[in-house]
């Protein structure tokens, strides 16, 4: 429904706007239209060079790491930057590199003799590098969750060591014996930065180029435009951002086929793989460096909102307070209600719905059509499909409401708990039920009751998840609430560029503080919750 | 030559088998014996650098002369054989060897000199088969061809034939003892099996627990 939604009007079938005639007039428009041609030339930049650098840096980090403690502890640090919201890791990373930022304030003015901001422009910089730059800061630790996730399959040690003992260093058993197996099992994370990152909206606006802005800004501000004029023109520009990704990816799996072949024959020459070490060794130094560029992002979050009084070029605010979040209390309130009921009834949903399907699943065939639809919802552009569905919608008079937005969040959080759910519920041991059933013959009891509570780990992990991607939407919410309905990630993407530091600052760090104590309940509490439990009943019985 | 010179496997700083002194010559196969957890292959995790974490090892370790128990696993130039294969699944047979074979020669002839020692094994024409599709016997020739194609100095063989039915196991004892005599390096053998001793070893060494 929601590609036929811009594949009709493309073609001037749009009832909406009073067109039923069908035209190539929309199209003709749109390969005339000089921003069309840069915000694709950027749309495409930006999303293949940042995922081309979070995957090498990815890479980069878990080889660097592998086998020393510090596994564990890059496992440790970038769990909770993955439930953080893009748009507040784009607003901190403005408040850090700006010229009036946190960066330029250490060594100013002793260093560069700034007693005024330079006149830099190093945000929504042209090229897109600064929007790249927050993009590899979010992917990189998803593709390193990822990577570490899928080495565990893989027997990595044993590999290496084979590898090691045969006379091949680190980086040349790596490349021999793991790289290639690692990557067939990342390539959905892979594809799904990749799309990600040439589609997403919120970022771009907030730290992308805006001369041109990438397609999928530049659309937007078409869909939205009063005049109904171009919503053709936009509805093929969808069409074109949906194809370039499919396109875009085919090149990708290309590109990497033919590196492979190269690295497979390098790797089996005499001599085994040489050329990757320093390349290797630079990319874990960039990875540590932008996850301290990540860490001193959400430190200057909450400086900012704290602060009462920061000149340019203090390193530090003269004046604390708790001014602005006092005065801002009922409209973060309210906003932070709004999320957070989006959030917990969207992932409460999803997970009800997800144990349903994987129940089904497992009980009948094992039917790759929903895990299909899944990765066709994660792996289409979010503006392409949801200028469809609000089409559809708005066909119905269902839009602008509470629930329509809850239904346009539900569409993009069941994926990703479905999707994380879905190998710990199938591998459960269903002969423990079976013998709970045979003991009490009330197998949804039994169900509630044993199984679910020994999936719980998984369940609160997906549920988090989940949690984290409704807090994270923005497009969602604002083409289905038509600016009824605001949560802490539209007013902090609409105050953005406003000026108001205190107030963003305030907007992203709630923002990104929500997701993140729901991931560390769901990680604490389900692990401990037997104990406290037979605790509590040893104390009062 | 490989000398071993009071070497043993501590936890917690606590040796947990007696000190072994030990040289083994060219060609001489040492069958290293004792009871089941003792830490036998501990010792010969040990000597090829992949001790686990928790064991630590001490003593001097020499090859040819030279002190190898600091250096990196892949420095050494040791073999080790043990009772799983460990062939890379994603590379064909021949992509296996060639992984090991590091020469200065031509990719051409080494191809052409992988396919005559296939032959010798009795792998002929599954060179571009995987090794998940070959038998478990051809799985154990294969990580023989490749453990010797790397040219080790030394081999440790830790109770390579074990997962081996009874016929295999003469088999591939054979198979590796002519190629001990062909290569003429120092073998420690780790084995339970008295038989696999009474075949192959020269000497037998009993490692005792502390």
């Amino acid at each position: 429904m929601g590609f036929l939604g811009v594949f009709l009007p493309s073609f001037g079938i749009d009832p909406a706007a009073g067109s039923e005639d069908f035209t190539f007039t929309a199209w003709k428009q749109l390969f005339h239209a000089a921003e069309f041609w840069s915000g694709l030339s950027l749309s495409l930049f930006v999303g293949v060079v940042s995922t081309a650098l979070s995957y090498w840096i990815a890479t980069s980090l878990v080889i660097a790491c592998f086998g020393s403690r510090w596994f564990d502890r890059l496992n440790t640090f970038i769990a909770p930057i993955l439930s953080i919201p893009h748009v507040a890791i784009s607003i901190g990373l403005i408040f850090l590199i700006s010229p009036s930022g946190w960066l330029v304030r250490w060594f100013s003015p002793w260093l560069t003799g700034f007693e005024r901001p330079p006149n830099w422009l190093i945000v929504q910089d042209p090229q897109g590098w600064s929007m790249i730059l927050a993009l590899v800061m979010k992917e990189t630790p998803y593709l390193v969750f990822a990577m570490m996730a899928a080495l565990s399959q893989l027997d990595a040690r044993s590999r290496i060591q084979t590898a090691k003992i045969l006379g091949h260093s680190t980086i040349s058993a790596w490349h021999g014996t793991l790289l290639g197996p690692l990557y067939r099992l990342v390539r959905l994370p892979i594809m799904i930065v990749l799309a990600f990152s040439m589609t997403v909206v919120d970022v771009a606006m907030i730290i992308g180029p805006n001369t041109p802005s990438t397609l999928a800004v530049t659309l937007l501000r078409w869909f939205n435009d009063p005049s109904l004029i171009l919503r053709g023109q936009a509805s093929a520009a969808a069409i074109v951002l949906a194809g370039s990704v499919v396109v875009m990816m085919l090149l990708w799996e290309a590109c990497y086929f033919i590196y492979d072949k190269l690295r497979k024959y390098v790797t089996l020459s005499g001599d085994g793989i040489t050329y990757a070490e320093p390349l290797t060794w630079f990319g874990a130094l960039v990875g540590s460096g932008v996850f301290l560029l990540t860490a001193l992002t959400l430190m200057v979050l909450p400086i900012w909102a704290f602060a009462h009084r920061w000149r340019f070029p203090d390193t530090w605010p003269s004046l604390f307070s708790l001014n602005t979040i006092s005065r801002l209390g009922q409209r973060l309130f309210e906003l932070s209600l709004s999320s957070l009921s989006l959030a917990l009834v969207s992932g409460f949903l999803a997970l009800l719905i997800s144990l349903v399907l994987l129940e089904r699943e497992r009980c009948f065939l094992q039917s790759k059509l929903v895990t299909t639809m899944m990765l066709f919802t994660v792996l289409m552009p979010q503006i392409t499909l949801l200028f469809g569905i609000q089409v559809g919608l708005l066909w119905v008079g269902w839009n602008g409401n509470w629930w329509s937005v809850l239904l346009l969040h539900l569409i993009y959080v069941l994926p990703y708990v479905y999707l994380t759910l879905k190998a710990p519920y199938l591998a459960f041991d269903e002969r423990i039920l079976q013998q709970a059933n045979l003991l009490k013959n009330s197998p949804i009891k039994n169900y509630l009751l044993i199984k679910l509570p020994l999936l719980k780990v998984s369940l609160s992990a997906a549920f988090a998840l989940g949690f984290a991607v409704s807090m994270a939407q923005y497009l969602p919410t604002i083409m289905s609430g038509e600016g009824r309905i605001n949560t802490l990630t539209t007013e902090a993407v609409a105050r953005a560029s406003s000026g108001d530091r205190k107030l963003v600052s305030s907007l992203a760090l709630i923002q990104a503080f929500l997701p993140l104590i729901c991931f560390y309940l769901a990680t604490v509490v389900p692990k401990h919750w037997t104990t406290w439990r037979v605790a509590l009943r040893r104390k009062f019985c | 030559m490989l000398t071993l010179e009071n070497v043993y496997i501590a936890r917690d700083h606590a040796p947990i088998i007696a000190p072994v002194s030990e040289t083994i010559n060219a060609g001489e196969v040492l069958a290293l014996m004792g009871a089941s957890g003792v830490g036998k292959s501990s010792l010969l995790a040990y000597l090829s650098g992949t001790l686990p974490s928790g064991l630590t090892g001490h003593g001097e370790v020499t090859l040819d002369h030279l002190t190898i128990q600091d250096l990196p696993i892949e420095k050494r130039q040791l073999g080790l054989l043990q009772q799983s294969p460990l062939l890379f699944n994603h590379l064909t047979v021949e992509e296996n060897l060639l992984f090991a074979y590091k020469s200065p020669e031509s990719r051409f002839l080494r191809k052409k000199d992988i396919r005559s020692k296939l032959v010798e094994i009795g792998l002929e024409g599954l060179e571009h088969q995987l090794p998940q599709h070959l038998s478990g016997g051809q799985q154990a020739r294969l990580a023989l061809l490749r453990t010797l194609l790397a040219k080790p100095k030394a081999l440790l063989l830790d109770e390579p034939f074990s997962k081996l039915d009874h016929s295999l196991r003469i088999e591939m004892r054979e198979l590796v003892l002519d190629a001990i005599q062909k290569t003429q390096v120092p073998t420690i053998l780790v084995t339970h099996d008295q038989e696999d001793a009474d075949v192959m070893a020269t000497r037998v060494y009993n490692l005792r627990p502390i």
